[in-house]
């Protein structure tokens, strides 16, 4: 075994990636045992319809956990942006590419907003979050005067912006957030961005005196956090078209969930992208399989919650015997 | 000394890549102080976590009290009285000294704490012990010396038969460790078996019976400390002499212009009204007694912690400088006394972390040029001799003075002219400290500056041009190697 994880190629994979992805293929055929019938494209797409989404909220809050933070605001900004967004172009008329931009800018600016209040005012990003979670939802629902934002169905007029999910039924969305993961990738750990985030979360204090802005690498962070959440609005208005006020918060828990199964430590310091990507993939086959099994959707909280204990337990016993 | 209480026999431990512990024995009796020493990565440290369970051997036995025993967890090792007390203490400030040392054992009345009886209890040890502190104060309050009584308190509350000491004396100051020893020599008068691990052996001579030195995992020998010179021990860790002369005058030119010029810092209690000169190729060394105020005097220069007022001039010219960006950017570098807070980054690699103050300098375009990255770090391991098997070793898997080393890389990456090393030997072994004298003298050789900090008298008669002396916050005296004795700066050292 210890010979197997030294191999090269191992090694440059990550011995804890290829055992996730061994998981989610397992996973796979279980539910196709268990369901009576394989998963079919049906299923795949549907499970595809939540990893565009989440995929992006995950990727955001991977650099926000590489700080050693938490940023519990992105489901509700991601919600606030398409919301807005969608009032913009329904009722006020804007151009639908403006909009879609529109919808980036909101997701960065609550980004900033959770930058200044951890990095510059020093609140805790617990704490910090939580209130940014409520700012969202509550503006969000005073811009709509708590109305569903409608956007326009397929086929309608402006609805091209569909075509980012799915496109004659070839997905994408999938192949959007894979570039936009190539880029994070690259983002964390080729450049001094993601180099200085990375070591904040593992030694804050030392980096500071090291001559580094600290305040200003850890802010970026959550702006990037908060325009990939922007992002996600796109794929989530693409998917669900409907938008409500008020909702967002349990994608919070599925995307920090992802990442943490992908190997992302909560101490900070420690990050994957590609963990990050597989941990999204994980969580939406979980919620499709549950279902394809026959389970009412509340038990997929359990089971869910459940398999994230058990994943982020693996993780912390892995990491204590390499100490 | 009594009778035998603990062997350990042929104990040999291997991590993947790292034999640890090479066949090592090590026998400790009833009323002995027994030394354990070895330049640090000499496997002191893992021996005492076999021997506690938190490690398991590979082979060996240890038979404590007449039978061969293995411990699981250090919870039965201290069922048994085998307790450590470790260098870092591990206490809850916000809780009471006898809260502390009976936590997770408490005394319990119809359901609810009883803190009167923990209280008596803890004075009953006191009184034992012969020492005073309150049990009822928050720990939190007491000086680390006192904090480091409240362990072998609770040590002793366990009914330990054999104490290990961690370097007990490396937070202490020198009445501080009067007591300890006076405990120590209290509790080997008690018939228990003592295990003492230091790195000054100056207190080896005054406090252990017999020494065992170990060196790269393996058993070197056991001596009767009585019969044996310091320099025997230092032969065995290192296989040479090396306590060198101190300086007897400075080596900086009469000419050497002023680099730096500090006057009227003020920064809280611990700094008042500090003024000083820096010139071109000295090393100025800063002595004082715990708390004088140094370290403190260091960081509001470097802008680590704000400052009240005083004026910084670098090569004469009036600075400002709020934070460690501006004295980076002014050419300044400080080497930390608590190197693994505020040094290195312990889970980045070798080269992430010599590149940490200067990674502007490698970036090309948008992302880091990590073959330029990859040759300016191997220039530096191989000028300071840092051993590590590449650059992208992480740096927690470095000996405390190959850590040292990559965070001296840091600042000359950055090229700083001005370094500030704060106690720059602190738990660092003999040959490595060596290593790290030359380097600075070097340096200095070089036309770079110096500030060093140090506790250690040895150290600054070593390596000092000229010596500041401090006392609670005020900079008491300025002497010339030339006329620097030791006596002349303790005066200095204690002036209140």
């Amino acid at each position: 075994m210890e010979n197997f994880k030294n191999l090269p190629i191992i090694k440059k994979l990550g011995f804890n990636r290829i055992i996730l992805v061994c998981v989610l293929i397992l996973m796979y055929f279980l539910f196709s045992l268990g369901s009576g019938r394989m998963l079919g494209s049906g299923d795949i797409k549907n499970a595809l319809n939540m990893v565009d989404y989440l995929g992006f909220l995950a990727l955001g809050v991977t650099f926000v956990i590489a700080t050693g933070g938490i940023d519990f605001s992105i489901g509700p900004v991601m919600v606030c942006a398409g919301l807005i967004a969608g009032r913009l172009l329904v009722t006020f008329g804007w151009p639908l590419w403006l909009v879609l931009i529109m919808c980036v800018v909101v997701g960065a600016l609550f980004g900033v907003v959770n930058g200044i209040l951890v990095a510059y005012m020093g609140l805790p990003s617990f704490i910090s979050s939580m209130a940014s979670m409520m700012l969202a939802k509550g503006v969000g629902s005073v811009f709509t005067h708590v109305q569903n934002s409608n956007w326009p169905a397929s086929g309608a007029e402006n609805s091209w912006y569909k075509y980012l999910v799915t496109y004659n039924g070839f997905p994408t969305g999938l192949v959007f957030l894979l570039v936009v993961a190539v880029i994070c990738a690259i983002l964390l750990n080729k450049t001094k961005v993601g180099r200085y985030i990375l070591c904040i979360g593992s030694n804050r204090e030392a980096v500071r005196l090291s001559g580094v802005d600290t305040r200003k690498w850890e802010a970026l962070a959550y702006v990037i956090c908060g325009t990939l959440a922007g992002i996600a609005a796109i794929t989530y208005v693409g998917v669900i078209t409907q938008v409500q006020p008020g909702l967002g918060d349990e994608f919070n828990n599925n995307a920090i969930a992802s990442c943490v199964m992908g190997g992302t430590s909560m101490a900070g310091g420690v990050a994957s992208i590609g963990g990050t990507i597989i941990g999204v993939l994980i969580i939406s086959l979980l919620r499709v399989g549950i279902q394809a099994m026959g389970f009412r959707p509340d038990y997929q909280y359990i089971i869910t919650g459940i398999i994230v204990a058990l994943a982020v337990f693996a993780d912390i016993r892995s990491s204590r015997r390499k100490k | 000394m009594g009778e035998v209480i603990l062997t350990m026999k042929g104990i040999d431990k291997s991590f993947p890549g790292v034999h640890a512990l090479d066949h090592v024995d090590l026998e400790v009796r009833k009323g002995e102080v027994h030394a354990l020493m070895g330049e640090n990565g000499a496997g002191k440290s893992t021996l005492m976590k076999v021997l506690t369970g938190i490690y398991t051997k590979d082979s060996g036995t240890i038979t404590y009290e007449g039978r061969e025993v293995e411990f699981h967890n250090p919870k039965e090792a201290q069922e048994a009285g085998i307790v450590i007390v470790h260098q870092e203490l591990n206490m809850m400030n916000h809780l009471t000294v006898a809260q502390n040392i009976f936590i997770g054992r408490e005394f319990m009345k119809g359901g609810l704490i009883d803190d009167q009886k923990m209280n008596e209890e803890s004075r009953k040890l006191f009184s034992q012990l012969g020492i005073d502190i309150d049990p009822s104060e928050k720990m939190g309050n007491l000086t680390v010396g006192k904090q480091q009584m409240c362990e072998i308190a609770k040590a002793i509350s366990h009914e330990a038969k054999v104490i290990i000491f961690d370097e007990p004396s490396a937070a202490l100051t020198e009445a501080e460790i009067e007591e300890l020893f006076k405990i120590i020599r209290d509790l080997r008068a008690k018939q228990l078996g003592i295990v003492y691990i230091s790195h000054r052996m100056d207190e080896i001579k005054v406090i252990t019976d017999r020494v065992t030195v170990m060196r790269d995992g393996g058993y070197v020998g056991t001596l009767i400390t009585e019969e044996c010179t310091k320099d025997d021990i230092i032969n065995m860790m290192v296989g040479r002499v090396i306590y060198e002369d101190p300086k007897t005058h400075s080596a900086v030119p009469e000419n050497a212009p002023v680099v730096l010029k500090v006057e009227h810092l003020n920064a809280g209690k611990m700094v008042r009204d500090v003024s000083f000169e820096l010139r071109k190729g000295e090393i100025l060394g800063f002595s004082g007694l715990m708390g004088a105020g140094r370290t403190e005097t260091a960081r509001a220069l470097f802008g680590a912690d704000p400052k009240e007022s005083g004026d910084i001039y670098i090569n004469g010219k009036k600075v400002e400088i709020h934070s460690p960006q501006d004295a980076v950017k002014n050419g300044i570098g400080y080497l930390s006394e608590d190197r693994k807070r505020y040094g290195i980054v312990v889970g980045k690699t070798v080269a992430e972390n010599s590149t940490m103050a200067s990674l502007t300098d490698f970036v090309k375009g948008l992302f880091i040029d990590k073959k330029k990255e990859n040759d300016a770090t191997k220039k530096y391991i191989d000028r300071l001799k840092t051993k590590t098997p590449s650059v992208d070793q992480l740096v927690v898997n470095l000996s405390g003075g190959n850590q040292q080393k990559v965070v001296v890389a840091k600042w000359l990456v950055k090229n700083c002219d001005i370094l500030i090393f704060d106690e720059p030997t602190r738990g660092i072994d003999v040959g490595a400290k060596s290593e790290i004298y030359h380097l600075m003298n070097e340096l200095a050789a070089e036309g770079k500056s110096i500030i060093m900090i140090s506790s250690e008298m040895t150290e600054i008669l070593r390596m000092s041009d000229r010596i500041v002396v401090m006392c609670e916050g005020r900079k008491t005296a300025e002497i010339d190697i030339a006329e620097a004795t030791q006596e002349k700066i303790m005066h200095a050292a204690t002036l209140r």
